[in-house]
């Protein structure tokens, strides 16, 4: 179920009017997993089974995890944990792209291997809730936590319908002692969890989709080369888009929550006002790039084992998260530019250790241009449907790739010259501030005039109920 | 008993008067939807036009499936969609068939679908738009058979929502939404590239059954008649090429027979354009090498418009669809056609 769909409207204030009733703390707390589970077969209902299957899993596993001291009974557990999890996954996500590569790699060698056609559907948001069960294993491994004394609580932060299918990626220790004590919301984090829900979806369905997507889809879809302009404004666009359109699920997700009386962590601090690619990562999909750091990077020996070693556990990190994004040699590519940015940055900022304090505010604003031009080029990676459409891109964009034809539409090109540079004035100036500290200090009567504003526009935009990108991971 | 320890921060709320705030938004975003609306209507909009839509095809789609073997099923492109009038068609036949054409739409998909669909042996009424129909492309709505397929819960409850809603509020159409409408400002076009302007817009209104009528603003309004015209210079084109005759008639011979197999029937229907619209079809795709062709190929019956009286000198406001008042004439003309020289309708109707 999309939160920009008007099924999504009556089904949420279903669940809002269930939670106010005068019921029991654990009958709440069914309704909501009965909820969640109806939120996500509402999309394709065989596929709650493979929730259940982890669900149950990680339950099992995890409290025997707990209870055994032999380490190797315990590490055999573990790997029990991740080979169902990783198991799915590959499956459903990894199964395509393996048997495309393997049969490549065949043709090369010279054996002519044709696999049947592999028609598999892939289970919406399965990455998210993959890494979420996994979290929970691996901390009662790593005796981080204990595990949970409820089914219920957790099987409800398994499939919690906020955050299910695009995160954040909450951790055990986030969510599952929320549900532990009753909970509902009070008058005021109902009405802020309703004007979040405004925000995010404003972001989706007005800006993302209608503003930014034609340009982008005409720009990555263009089967010819593109002038140099084109190029860069379809990339400018997407990278409004895509911010637009996870930044407003992650938001929307918080606010459904809040209105529920839970709390999920932020996801996303205006990344575009980023110096620097670690800064970058400390404010794009913050849930995911934790995951990785806690779970990846450090298991890997993150910077303890020396310089080259760092570099190395960088890349692989990254290599790993671009491929979490989707079974694509072009996500793989994506991660693997961000890790060298990374390892680049880490090197530079090693050789400058000493030599005086922190830049001046023209340094830092050209960093942080620096920083977004080259978050772009990644961008062209991630959105090009095939290396050959990302090099004809990259080539206009560098100006090596002579001719090209122009593709947008004045008024596409309008929408992106106006809502690109106020979109990185905006992530500048919240840069160090929060919403929350803004809208306290902002007139009652201007917060109240463009959340009207903003629900207004929703309303009247009536975008097409696209997916958001992220549910694809 | 919580995991570990408890490690979430519950989120802050700005303290801030939400009362008024709430208050006050909710006044400003009425007054501002009550105004849109008002304007909307005052435009044209009607708030019984419910729209059409994968969502509104896949509800058809399922009616046929549900219909039984002799439903009677009508595909192609905008033109029979508009110049039907299944109300008519059932008053004189006593069966009402189930409207399956998609605006700019190639029809041959929809047509090879109902011929592997062992269960339907009925009458299928192709509509024919011959720069549409012969071509490699399927179109606008080249996946309304996959939506159907595979359209989840979510999306037909949701559907069924916004067709409630859409019968109270004149402002839910695709065709004005805000930002569709800041397309459509009028700018200066770069060079070769073609700018939402230039597109089609909003052409019809469509009730239940997808019963759809060309929109009264274009037979009245100048400027969007002119505009709708001006669209239509998108189609122009090199003639179809005989590679593309050949197969398109092949693989219509072949669903064809198929759906004849079962005791099902054909028949081609070419509902009227003119003007400039017609010119540039007759260069693109000349009767004689495509029409006739087809007929003499697949041994179905046709009906063209050319062919008889009642069917010429129609009100085609813009080159291209009937009014609703001609639709209602052009209607009345092919079925009083189809009863006389189809065998399937007239078995039907002297069992009936």
């Amino acid at each position: 179920m999309l939160f920009n769909s008007l099924t999504f409207v009556v089904f949420f204030a279903v669940v809002l009017g269930l939670h106010s009733l005068p019921l029991p703390w654990r009958a709440k707390k069914l309704n909501l997993l009965i909820a969640s589970y109806l939120f996500y077969a509402a999309w394709n209902p065989p596929f709650v089974l493979l929730l259940w299957l982890s669900t149950l899993v990680d339950w099992f596993v995890a409290r025997a995890l707990h209870r055994e001291q032999r380490q190797t009974w315990r590490r055999g557990l573990l790997m029990l944990s991740i080979a169902v999890n990783l198991g799915i996954l590959g499956y459903f996500k990894y199964g395509d792209f393996l048997l495309e590569n393997w049969q490549l790699l065949m043709t090369a060698v010279g054996i002519d291997f044709r696999p049947p056609p592999w028609s598999i559907v892939l289970p919406v948001g399965i990455s998210f809730y993959t890494f979420q069960t996994m979290a929970y294993s691996l901390d009662v491994y790593l005796r981080r936590a204990e595990p949970s004394r409820s089914f219920v609580d957790f099987a409800l932060f398994v499939t919690f319908f906020p955050q299910l299918v695009a995160g954040p990626i909450v951790r055990p220790t986030q969510l599952i002692p929320q549900f532990a004590r009753p909970r509902r919301a009070t008058s005021d984090q109902l009405t802020w969890g309703l004007g979040l829900m405004t925000l995010g979806l404003f972001q989706k369905v007005v800006i993302a989709d209608s503003l930014l997507a034609p340009a982008a889809d005409k720009v990555f879809g263009a089967p010819e080369g593109l002038v140099f302009t084109d190029a860069w404004l379809g990339t400018l666009a997407f990278s409004g888009q895509i911010f637009c359109d996870f930044a407003g699920y992650s938001t929307t997700a918080i606010g459904v929550a809040l209105c529920l009386g839970f709390s999920l962590p932020d996801n996303f601090r205006f990344p575009y006002a980023a110096i620097g690619f670690s800064d970058f990562w400390r404010r794009w999909h913050i849930s995911l790039s934790t995951w990785l750091r806690d779970y990846l990077y450090v298991p890997l020996g993150g910077n303890r084992k020396g310089a080259l070693r760092t570099y190395a556990n960088l890349l692989t990190t990254m290599l790993l998260g671009g491929l979490w994004h989707g079974a694509s040699w072009n996500f793989v590519a994506w991660g693997g530019l961000h890790g060298l940015y990374l390892a680049a940055e880490r090197w530079l900022v090693r050789r400058r250790a000493g030599r005086g304090s922190g830049a001046s505010p023209v340094n830092r604003i050209f960093l942080g241009l620096l920083t977004y031009v080259l978050v772009n080029l990644t961008w062209v990676l991630f959105r090009a449907q095939d290396f050959p459409t990302a090099w004809r891109l990259l080539g206009a964009m560098t100006g090596i790739a002579e001719g090209g034809q122009a593709v947008l539409p004045t008024v596409n090109i309008l929408f992106v010259i106006t809502i690109i540079p106020l979109m990185l004035m905006t992530h500048w100036w919240m840069r160090d501030r929060s919403l929350e500290t803004v809208v306290r200090g902002a007139p009652w009567w201007l917060t109240a005039t463009l959340w009207a504003g903003m629900l207004f526009a929703i309303i009247v935009t009536q975008g097409a109920g696209d997916a958001f990108i992220y549910f694809q991971f | 008993m919580a995991t570990g320890k408890e490690s979430f921060h519950a989120r802050s709320v700005p303290a801030v008067p939400w009362g008024r705030i709430l208050t006050l938004m909710l006044c400003l975003a009425v007054l501002a939807l009550a105004t849109w609306e008002y304007r909307m209507r005052q435009i044209g909009l009607q708030a019984d036009d419910i729209g059409d839509g994968r969502g509104h095809w896949s509800v058809e789609r399922r009616k046929l499936a549900d219909s039984g073997p002799d439903a009677i099923a009508i595909v192609g492109a905008s033109r029979i969609l508009f110049d039907t009038n299944l109300e008519l068609f059932e008053e004189k036949t006593g069966m009402r068939p189930v409207q399956l054409a998609l605006p700019g739409t190639n029809a041959r998909p929809f047509l090879e679908d109902l011929a592997q669909n062992r269960d339907f042996s009925g009458l299928v009424i192709v509509g024919i738009t011959e720069v549409s129909f012969f071509r490699e492309g399927l179109g606008l709505y080249r996946d309304a058979l996959e939506y159907y397929r595979t359209e989840s819960p979510s999306q037909r409850f949701g559907h069924l929502v916004h067709r409630f809603l859409s019968r109270f509020l004149a402002f839910i159409d695709d065709n004005y939404g805000l930002i569709t409408l800041l397309e459509r400002l009028p700018v200066q076009e770069r060079s070769g590239v073609s700018g939402p302007y230039d597109q089609v817009w909003k052409l019809s209104i469509a009730e239940d059954d997808r019963q759809t009528y060309l929109w009264e603003r274009i037979e009245t309004d100048a400027f969007l008649r002119d505009h709708a015209r001006h669209a239509w210079d998108d189609f122009r084109g090199d003639p179809v090429s005989r590679e593309v005759i050949d197969s398109v008639i092949e693989s219509t011979r072949r669903d064809i027979a198929r759906i004849r197999e079962r005791g099902g029937e054909v028949v081609f229907v070419r509902p009227p354009s003119s003007g400039p619209v017609l010119t540039n079809e007759r260069l693109r795709a000349p009767r004689s090498r495509v029409w006739d062709r087809l007929l003499a190929e697949t041994g179905a019956i046709g009906i063209h418009f050319e062919d008889d009286p009642r069917m010429t000198g129609l009100d085609l406001p813009e080159w291209s669809h009937l009014t609703g008042h001609d639709a209602r004439i052009f209607t009345e003309a092919y079925v009083d056609v189809m009863i006389q020289r189809v065998d399937w309708i007239q078995q039907r109707l002297r069992e009936h």
